[in-house]
């Protein structure tokens, strides 16, 4: 098979989103959990992330990080420090970071006013 | 029966974690060469797509006419990864055989549900001997679907004959609540089936029997 490793073989141009300066909330039940995660150490940052897949294309990738190589917007919100990579940040704009408990135990919600429709479990939106 | 030129197209991936990317938004099973659908979030097909494994590449080897479909699909769900997608298909020739061919090194010949599938430079590709109504009656024989024929983006895979391109646990994909849903009820609608003809709701139309999709 040709694989078009040659210089005349022109990549497809990927259109990437322009990168939006994310607006973010957060309920007081999340603050809650989030001030009982970090305690009165500010030094970490919850990364808010979107990864490719799930049942409905897209799923959010939360993670406690101090530091990222990934290209990051940095929000304080509240006193917390939270990074949003901004190859993802058009489809983050507007979210609302809440904490549910479920019978499967408690866990970071994201609610999107942006997404079109989410899969049953929650873990993934388009 | 003999070899067929497709109209189809390559594209070749290039970056860091492509099976896991095409794994996560594709019904099956991506772990190396296979054949896998895209579809949807409500489980309507994009493409029928070959995953050809080179190295540090990945081809893909799919419908002509689906191709921009495809690569938006991708496209937007790259998101920060460093993968690249370069189109091929102008540099290869496509082809489909039902026989098992010793062929040129430069042509990758890769065995699928419905045949040998055969990607390589024009001139190193072997000459067509089947036509178009010997293929479709091929297909028809052996009931399988085809691009533009049965498989196309009205339907789901379970409908079109791909039930088997459709992995039962490996875990979430773009549409896979939807199709795991109609698995577990039972309700999967139509199905691809070979009637006898005439068949007003022929997809693929043989000598004495059709393809049909049906419920």
């Amino acid at each position: 098979m040709e694989c078009n490793t040659c210089d005349s073989a022109p990549a497809i141009t990927i259109n990437v989103p322009d990168v939006v300066q994310v607006n973010l909330t957060m309920t007081p039940t999340a603050n809650d959990m989030l001030a009982s995660a970090f305690g009165e150490d500010r030094s970490h940052a919850l990364l808010i992330g979107v990864l490719s897949g799930g049942c409905s294309g897209y799923m959010y990738d939360l993670q406690i990080v101090e530091t990222t190589d990934q290209d990051c917007q940095e929000l304080d919100v509240d006193g917390f420090r939270i990074l949003i990579p901004n190859a993802t940040s058009h489809l983050l704009d507007g979210i609302e970071i809440d904490y549910v408990e479920k019978m499967m135990g408690g866990g970071f919600k994201i609610n999107n006013p942006g997404a079109e429709s989410s899969c049953g479990c929650g873990e993934s939106f388009s | 029966m003999g070899i067929i030129a497709l109209n189809g197209y390559v594209l070749i991936l290039r970056g860091n974690g492509i099976l896991k990317f095409l794994d996560g938004i594709s019904t099956n099973l991506v772990e190396g060469n296979c054949t896998t659908v895209f579809t949807t979030s409500i489980a309507k097909i994009i493409d029928m797509v070959e995953i050809i494994v080179m190295g540090e590449m990945v081809a893909l080897v799919g419908h002509g006419p689906f191709k921009n479909q495809i690569v938006t699909h991708l496209s937007k769900r790259i998101l920060g990864s460093n993968i690249t997608i370069a189109d091929a298909s102008a540099s290869n020739q496509i082809m489909l055989s039902t026989l098992d061919l010793v062929l040129d090194d430069s042509v990758t010949k890769i065995k699928t549900f419905r045949g040998w599938l055969l990607v390589g430079p024009k001139e190193k590709c072997p000459d067509v001997t089947m036509t178009n109504d010997e293929f479709n009656q091929y297909r028809v024989d052996n009931i399988l679907p085809h691009q533009g024929h049965e498989i196309t983006p009205n339907v789901h895979p379970l409908a079109c004959g791909l039930g088997h391109l459709v992995h039962e646990n490996k875990g979430c994909y773009i549409g896979q609540e939807i199709l795991a849903r109609m698995r577990s009820r039972g309700r999967q609608g139509k199905r691809l089936s070979r009637v006898e003809n005439p068949a007003e709701d022929a997809t693929t139309i043989g000598e004495t029997h059709s393809l049909v999709l049906r419920k």
